[in-house]
């Protein structure tokens, strides 16, 4: 099937990498900041500031064309997004388990849509790593 | 499925790189290429015969395990 245009996922250049690397330790300056300046924020604030960040951070690593967008990195990053959904309901399925066990309900305030979404990119990330270095591996 | 991309390289006294700037794509899948570890569309598999001018099915050939 030909590509339609509503399917197409436009790739950001490489250069959005150092932008995407940015993402990951400003969240932590800020919380940083915000606690030497006594703004009296919320732990769970916090940590949500964190996970916002770096979830961006890590979606648009994800998001990023890489130098040589051939068909096997395509075909690595279609994989990397399914592989990332799997991993990501397990994940969740494992945490909601512990927490019945631990505390008898499975809900708990650690979920977040800033959670969630920071693990999925995560898991995603570590997925098309994963595939890029077993392909590199033993390369003659 | 097993191929004899490095077999027909050697032919024609070609590098992975010579290989993978023919058909635009990187060195790297070349090399999971040849190695087994990918494989590679109609269309790439099309271009890498048209590039050794010989049938794909020369080239590629299927596995029990296919």
């Amino acid at each position: 099937m030909k590509e339609k245009s509503i399917l197409t996922v436009p790739l950001l250049s490489p250069a959005w990498k150092k932008i995407a690397f940015l993402f990951f330790p400003l969240p932590v300056i800020l919380v940083i900041g915000m606690a030497i300046a006594q703004m009296d924020i919320d732990p769970n604030e916090g940590a949500e500031i964190i996970y916002g960040f770096w979830a961006i951070g890590f979606a648009m690593l994800n998001l990023t064309k890489e130098k040589d967008e051939d068909e096997m990195i395509k075909s690595f990053r279609l994989q990397a997004f399914q592989t990332g959904f799997y991993w990501l309901i397990w994940g969740l399925g494992a945490i909601m388990l512990i927490n019945y066990y631990r505390f008898g309900n499975i809900s708990s305030e650690i979920f977040s849509a800033y959670l969630v979404l920071f693990l999925l990119n995560a898991y995603i990330y570590g997925a098309f790593q994963y595939q890029k270095y077993m392909a590199a591996k033993d390369i003659k | 499925m097993k191929n004899s991309i490095k077999v027909e390289r050697a032919k024609l006294n070609l590098t992975q790189q010579d290989l993978a700037d023919l058909i635009s794509v990187s060195r790297q899948t070349i090399n999971s290429i040849e190695a087994g570890k990918y494989v590679p569309s109609t269309v790439l598999a099309l271009k890498i015969a048209q590039v050794f001018k010989v049938p794909m099915e020369e080239i590629f050939e299927l596995e029990e395990s296919d």
